[in-house]
């Protein structure tokens, strides 16, 4: 048997490591399997992978471990750790000891602890501010159903700094067209859109699968966020009639923007 | 002749007095108040209670109908969900906080004013919540104006100060009456126009400033006026005031307190 193939990455807020890694599996032709060690329930970033990079399978904590017992051969597994985690304190299961460790830096970062932890840095994106007191929020929303217009007004005043100053956002939605949509911000760095995942509608009742947020910034409003959200959130009644809609266009073999 | 007229103040006590002086200091002779006294700002009856006592002709705003008539607008006046909850904040706010003789003062304003060939409205002739946006269709927009008979409508509501000059010169309708076949009708209209006074307490133009409009009527000219005020002390009082601090953020941004309708032309039909 081959030895195990396994990358860890780890790196500062918003420096791109799920853009690094996403970069990594379109080059590779094997089957990829990718964790993030720390996601718990908001799974954020595994969701926007799944959809988004065909050919790649993301593992839970538990199913890793089931992995590594009984590993398929011919396959990469890229493990992602969030820039919290204290990298002395990770013990690595027996069959991962020698893998390989990349941390994604913004340019010019050096002595950094990343730097005695990994066996290749990879310089990432720019990092306009440095937080002193980092703090990361999260809030997972499977189920619920945000009306569009709301989310946007929402979003922009987030990454406008109405709710303290954030550094790094980004987040999963289901909206009332059924689409999930993903949202990204990276403060410093040009507003991005919000893109549709390549998941299919959702056009009955509330949505079983993940949506949510993670915030990282100082001072953040946490309850102001959470109430925010919740305003923006669609009731069963309205939820049913825009699923509705979006199915009789559907019928009527139209074109849903 | 000068005439000044502002719209839109929405309890915004600091920003009122800082147009009121600048009125004063372009020598206006006549005011006129567009409507919207109430909503979302922190001094309501602070508002009401200046402009009774200088007793500036004022037609009733969407608010102002609100505030006394209790909040039944459909959610279609909303642009979505979250401008619909915080409105409906900053009605129970006002609404609590209003004194009686307030509520009775906005109760007895006209929905429209008349002065020689100026007529004031606070949305359109047809209704205080009808929204007249600079890009309404130009039928539809000197149809609001010839319905008045007068040949300037001065309009509020949308937020948003314009000029706009309807020299449509022959318009074309078509008339479909049952029973006779369909037939055109022409006919010309000399120059109209539609100026909207813009927000003295919820501005949304990008910047806190108030503004409102001057027309002299010697020499035909509309001037847009902004008025800059210290609106951090607006901003503080919404905070003090138990109003949501999100509606403090966003009019130091110039973003209004909610948002406006998308749909220019919607008229509820409750
Ligand atoms: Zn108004
Ligand atoms: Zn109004």
């Amino acid at each position: 048997m081959q030895p195990l193939n396994i990358t860890l990455v780890a790196g500062s807020i918003g420096a791109g490591k799920t853009t690094w890694i996403q970069q990594q599996v379109h080059t590779t032709a094997e089957t990829v399997i990718y964790l993030s060690l720390d996601a718990g329930e908001t799974a954020v970033d595994s969701t926007y992978l799944a959809a988004e990079v065909p050919g790649l399978t993301v593992l839970s904590a538990v199913q890793l471990a089931n992995f590594l017992e009984h590993p398929t051969d011919g396959c990469v597994v890229y493990l992602e750790l969030g820039f919290h985690i204290d990298l002395n304190s990770i013990i690595l299961p027996d069959p991962m000891a020698d893998c390989r460790r990349v941390a994604v830096l913004p340019p010019g970062t050096r002595h950094t602890e990343w730097h005695g932890w990994a066996d290749v840095v990879v310089t990432g994106a720019e990092a306009s501010i440095t937080l002193r007191q980092p703090h990361l929020w999260r809030s997972a929303l499977s189920g619920q159903v945000l009306d569009s217009a709301s989310l946007n007004t929402f979003w922009y005043e987030l990454t406008n700094g109405a709710y303290g100053t954030i550094q790094r956002a980004k987040g999963i939605f289901d909206v009332a067209d059924g689409r999930s949509l993903y949202f990204d911000f990276v403060a410093g760095l040009p507003e991005t859109t919000d893109m549709e995942l390549n998941l299919p509608r959702w056009l009955n009742g509330r949505p079983d699968r993940f949506s949510g947020i993670e915030i990282v910034g100082e001072a953040l409003g946490q309850t102001a966020i959470a109430q925010t959200l919740k305003d923006c959130c669609l009731d069963e009644q309205a939820i049913a009639y825009y699923q509705q809609q979006i199915k009789d266009l559907i019928e009527q073999g139209e074109e849903v923007a | 002749m000068k005439v000044a007229v502002m719209s839109c103040i929405h309890g915004n006590y600091e920003a009122l007095n800082a147009v009121l002086s600048d009125i004063d200091d372009q020598s206006a002779d006549k005011i006129y108040c567009l409507g919207d006294l109430v909503g979302y700002g922190p001094h309501p009856n602070a508002v009401v209670e200046m402009i009774r006592a200088l007793d500036i002709p004022t037609c009733q705003g969407c608010w102002d109908e609100d505030i006394v008539e209790g909040l039944n607008s459909c959610e279609c006046s909303y642009p979505s969900v979250l401008a619909e909850k915080r409105g409906k904040q900053a009605h129970e706010w006002t609404d609590q906080v209003i004194h009686p003789e307030v509520r009775e003062f906005l109760a007895q304003l006209p929905l429209s004013l008349r002065d020689d060939n100026l007529c004031f409205v606070h949305g359109s002739p047809h209704n205080q919540h009808e929204y007249l946006m600079p890009e309404v269709d130009a039928f539809v927009a000197l149809e609001r104006v010839l319905v008045t008979g007068a040949d300037i409508l001065f309009c509020g509501h949308t937020h948003v100060p314009y000029v706009r000059s309807l020299d449509a010169g022959q318009l074309q309708i078509r008339v479909k009456s049952t029973g006779t076949t369909e037939r055109d009708v022409s006919f010309s209209a000399p120059l109209k126009r539609i100026v909207n006074a813009g927000s003295v307490g919820e501005p949304r133009h990008g910047r806190p400033n108030a503004t409102y409009v001057i027309y002299n009527t010697d020499a035909d000219q509309i001037t847009l006026r902004e008025v800059e005020y210290d609106y951090q002390k607006t901003c503080a009082a919404i905070i003090d005031n138990g109003l949501p601090p999100i509606f403090a953020w966003r009019l130091a941004r110039g973003l209004e307190f909610a948002e406006r309708a998308d749909d220019p032309t919607h008229v509820c039909e409750r």
